[in-house]
């Protein structure tokens, strides 16, 4: 009985879902299309649809110098250790609050709250000065432990609704049948926190991939900087912006994200495969 | 139910825990904030950032934010605009997470990949690429209704602020969809299909389950979506700065995240600036009190 | 009970590598801090963007390291976007702060009344003197000091389709009266496309619009006694608007609220007439792969816009100062720096590659064809925007491109002008 609208709505998923991966897909369609574009034909009052004719000359011109390389090298570290260091600390103070009752417990919330509604945008003069006195401007470091800063709110946020989500009784029967407590969490409710640490992780990686004013003011040798402090060197307001090469890059800047969901997303569904979770 | 935990024995575990958090929070935010607060008492300028002392003007900044007209205006302006597009964002977001769940595979991961492509996508690229779609002369959007038979040539989409906003609206609903979409979606995998089973068997139809099964269940993480969405749609900037530079006009157009920019960063002008951050604080603060009273109230009820 | 610990443990000897890295080794002071500097050291440069040749740059660093032994010269290269911020921050660091920057002229004033650079003034005769573009020395001026020096200029001239001049019997104007005229004329004279421009004039381009007002005798603002004020809406300002109303309306066909942006475009799509744009515009328009070298590129033909007088209209200069950050320890090494970049030789490289060189006299430089002759000319009546503290503010909350845009559509003159005055006053004194 419940079959027939189950069908219908299976098929209507299937249909906005494909109506919806065309939405967001065409700009980026767009983009990579433009990269195999030449600049004349990028902005035309025909559009272009396909690149049939188009060449690699664009990218020719961003491998024409080892900076794309470098800048890649550079947002990889910076990235990677946001990330690592995000997730750890946002998991262990996840577990804090969403597992224990303590003093103290209702203001940290509190306080990452607030901390998550002040705008950061003007804060740059400022974070100068701090990376300045900590003698960290330039550095990997430096630029890293900003960026903590600014997913880490959201991180614990999120990951605390992931663990609150795991309802405690399942521990409380892993330890019934002799597992001590520590391990009944990581055996138990560890895994089930995986589509979690992606999803975060997902919003960290994209979040110090795609940042762009802090790099720019931390980041000023050219040897230290980012992808996107490398992306806008093909705007020049004296020459024109070279449209090519800016879509050339952002194709490649975005396709690391990319391999690095394929990567996770596996453990995107992982979690409840196990089928753990008993009402 | 709230009372059941071992974790009421007095331990240092969970300070040790928040250990690192906090501390790196402290460190990497600590001197910034409390120097903001500072500044906005003090008339800071580019002058001062280059060795001049400050002179503190007590509360003049905010009082000249606050009775400036204009602000009034751009604030009205900027809450409707937030309002709407968290909404619809969310909207779009929960809806596509929920429909994946009902999405033969192929599609799904097909949705997942075009929404993660839109969400790597370096902002520099999608807000050109969306400037070229709504151009006025050479758009693609235009072109296409011109060929499916309406009169759009050259139409100027960004001239009225109605038509800039619509816009605008689109751009930042392609942004933030995919964020949404994939949270939901994660918190939705947490949600045990046994639990929706029995419902159904009890007889709930598809919206009751949904309701009293399936939302329930990932409320925590919709509230911190959700809330992540109002305040970041109250202070969107990038989108309507670009767009304000490929036409319309800016004063009919400015949002309090664009206006403050100019207001203070733009011109140089930190103390200002950082009375204004104050002030979107104090704005964030109002607008979500209703999402954070619920929130804390269940963060109290979880334990 | 010991995973916990461990955890713990783990915890916070990683939060400990990250606080001692962070509070690692602080050079402080070396103690040079006499006026000059230390006489040996490495002298930073930032150069923006790619207009600086390479040439300039390898002559640059090899002409001061053997001027100056033992010392080292470096350039940095920066990006036109975002510099206003990375200057605020560097050039307030002791330890980070370049010792030679290059800045657009527009956004010099900024800078220069803020204290963020280095007093030139005992240099300047030194550096050209009164050979030095002047307009570029005066906005680097503040209460008598100078703090900037042009490094280049790059002026903006008249771009237009020699085959439509001739179709409709036109001649080169030689009044802006005459210019005017033309741009109807050709609009008239070419029905297709629609948006086809006499003058591809968008509604944003104020830049391109004060030189209407400037002509008309009027200014974007005035000093009176170290107070600004708006003056749009002076009698001779809106005469002026008035001519660039005409334009928009009767010549135009670029979009009301668009900006001037990628010319080569509409140009290349044969939809301009003339258009008013830098020189190195030319470039892109000759190049296969941006413009349509063999097509309508072969139609170009350039002049300075003429004047009401005759003489090359006013109009508002682009370019780039250089200065020496105020905290640079090396102030003596950067002098000669900035000394070497305003020689003959080095200007001389500058020109060749097509930039206006800072000095007047070098202007012969750029060669004698029609485009050499349109770039000195009209940089001969170039004006800058005015050198008042707030004017930053006043193009942050872009007043005049709206002004513009609502004149563009339409709007009455003298009420947009008084209301972009009152605009303007508010912020113009900073």
């Amino acid at each position: 009985m419940a079959r027939a609208p189950r069908r219908s709505l299976r098929i209507t998923a299937n249909v906005l879902g494909v109506i919806a991966f065309l939405i967001a897909i065409f700009p980026v369609y767009w983009m990579v299309n433009s990269s195999f574009l030449a600049r004349n034909e990028i902005r035309n009052p025909v559009p272009t649809w396909v690149p049939f004719g188009g060449d690699l000359d664009n990218y020719r011109t961003v491998f024409a110098t080892d900076q794309f390389v470098n800048a890649l090298k550079m947002s990889l570290m910076v990235t990677v250790l946001t990330i690592a260091v995000a997730l750890a600390f946002a998991f262990v103070a996840a577990v804090a609050v969403s597992r224990f009752r303590f003093r103290g417990r209702m203001s940290f919330i509190i306080t990452l709250l607030v901390i998550q509604m002040i705008p950061v945008e003007g804060l740059f003069i400022s974070q100068y000065k701090m990376l300045e006195t900590m003698d960290l401007l330039n550095t990997v470091i430096g630029l890293s432990l900003v960026y903590v800063s600014l997913v880490l709110p959201f991180t614990i946020w999120t990951l605390r609704g992931f663990v609150a989500g795991v309802p405690y009784e399942l521990e409380e029967a892993a330890m019934m049948d002799g597992c001590s407590r520590t391990q009944a969490f990581f055996r138990i409710t560890f895994p089930l926190l995986a589509p979690g640490l992606v999803a975060t992780g997902v919003f960290g990686f994209i979040q110090a991939w795609n940042e762009f004013t802090l790099a720019l003011v931390v980041m000023t040798r050219e040897d230290q900087r980012t992808l996107p402090l490398w992306l806008s060197t093909f705007t020049d307001v004296n020459r024109g912006t070279d449209w090519g090469g800016i879509m050339a890059g952002s194709t490649l800047i975005a396709i690391p994200v990319v391999v690095f969901f394929l990567i996770v997303q596996g453990r995107m569904v992982g979690g409840l495969t196990s089928g753990a979770v008993k009402g | 139910m709230s009372d059941r935990a071992p974790r009421r024995r007095r331990t240092p575990l969970p300070y040790a825990l928040l250990l690192p958090a906090v501390a790196a929070l402290a460190l990497a935010l600590g001197y910034p904030l409390v120097r903001q607060v500072v500044l906005s008492f003090q008339d800071f300028g580019l002058a001062q950032q280059f060795g001049q002392p400050p002179t503190w003007i007590g509360v003049d900044n905010y009082r000249d934010l606050i009775t400036d007209p204009y602000l009034w205006r751009v604030t009205l302006r900027s809450l409707a605009f937030c309002l709407v597009n968290a909404a619809v964002t969310m909207a779009i977001g929960v809806g596509l997470a929920l429909l994946m769940r009902h999405m033969a595979k192929g599609v799904r991961v097909l949705v997942q990949t075009g929404l993660l492509l839109a969400w790597a996508m370096p902002v520099v690229a999608s807000l050109t690429v969306w400037q070229w779609l709504f151009d006025t002369q050479y758009g693609v959007i235009n072109y296409l209704l011109t060929e499916l038979g309406f009169d759009f040539v050259g139409h100027p989409w960004l001239l009225r602020p109605l038509s800039f906003f619509f816009v605008a609206t689109v751009i930042v609903v392609w942004m933030s969809v995919p964020f949404v979409a994939f949270t939901v979606y994660a918190a939705l995998t947490q949600v045990s299909e046994d639990m929706v089973e029995a419902a159904e068997i009890d007889g709930a139809g598809a919206l009751q389950r949904l309701r009293h099964v399936v939302l329930p269940a990932i409320r925590p993480v919709l509230l911190v979506v959700g809330l992540l969405q109002v305040i970041w749609d109250l202070r969107v900037f990038t989108q309507i700065f670009i767009l304000q530079q490929a036409g319309g006009s800016t004063r009919d157009t400015n949002l309090l995240g664009t206006y403050i920019y100019r207001l203070g960063i733009g011109g140089g002008e930190f103390g200002m600036a950082a009375a204004v951050a104050i002030f979107m604080l104090a704005l964030t603060v109002i607008l979500t009190a209703p999402y954070v009273r619920a929130m804390l109230k269940q963060e109290r009820e979880s334990l | 009970m010991r995973i916990k610990k461990t955890l713990a443990v783990a915890a916070m000897a990683t939060l400990a590598t990250a606080t001692l890295a962070a509070c690692g080794s602080d050079d402080g002071d070396d103690g040079s801090s006499s006026d000059g500097g230390p006489k040996t050291a490495d002298i930073r440069v930032w150069l923006n963007g790619t207009d600086t040749p390479q040439d300039a740059r390898d002559w640059l660093k090899k002409t001061f390291e053997e001027q100056n032994p033992g010392s080292t010269l470096t350039i940095e290269q920066q990006e036109w976007d975002g510099l206003v911020e990375k200057l605020t921050t560097a050039l307030s660091s002791e330890s980070e702060t370049p010792d030679v920057v290059e800045i657009g002229n527009t956004q010099a004033p900024t800078f220069t009344s803020a204290g963020a650079f280095a007093d030139l003034t005992d240099q300047l005769d030194g550096l050209g003197g009164d050979d030095l573009l002047p307009g570029f020395v005066e906005g680097a001026t503040v209460d008598g000091k100078t703090y900037a020096v042009p490094y280049y200029a790059g002026s903006k001239y008249i771009f237009y389709r020699k085959d439509l001049f001739k179709k409709a019997g036109l001649e080169v104007p030689t009044t802006l009266d005459e210019f005017v005229d033309a741009a109807v004329a050709l609009k008239q004279a070419n029905p297709k496309p629609a948006n086809f421009s006499g003058f591809w004039f968008p509604g944003q381009d104020w830049r391109n619009g004060a030189t209407f007002i400037w002509d008309a005798g009027g200014d974007l603002a005035t000093d009176d006694g170290g107070e600004w004020s708006g003056s749009l809406a002076s009698a001779e300002s809106v005469a002026g608007l008035e001519t660039a109303q005409r334009l928009f309306t009767e010549a135009s066909g670029a979009p009301k609220d668009g900006n001037e942006a990628d010319p080569w475009t509409p140009w290349c799509a044969g939809e301009v007439g003339m258009m008013s744009t830098p020189g190195w515009v030319t470039g892109l328009i000759n190049d296969p792969k941006t413009g349509c070298p063999d097509t309508l590129g072969k139609q170009m033909g350039v002049f300075a816009l003429p004047g009401s007088d005759g003489e090359p209209a006013p109009v508002l200069l682009g370019g780039s100062d250089i200065a020496i950050a105020a905290k640079s320890a090396n102030r003596g090494l950067a002098q000669k720096a900035v000394a070497l970049m305003l020689s003959d030789d080095y200007q001389t490289i500058m020109a060749e590659a097509g930039l206006t060189p800072a000095k007047n006299s070098l202007a012969p430089l750029l060669g004698d064809d029609e485009f050499a002759q349109a770039t000195i000319a009209a940089a001969s009546n170039a004006k800058l925007t005015p050198a008042a503290p707030g004017w930053a503010n006043v193009e942050g909350s872009r007043v005049l491109e709206d002004l513009f845009s609502a004149i563009a559509q339409g709007g009455d003159v003298d009420e947009l002008a008084a209301k972009a005055d009152e605009q303007m006053n508010e912020q113009i004194n900073g």
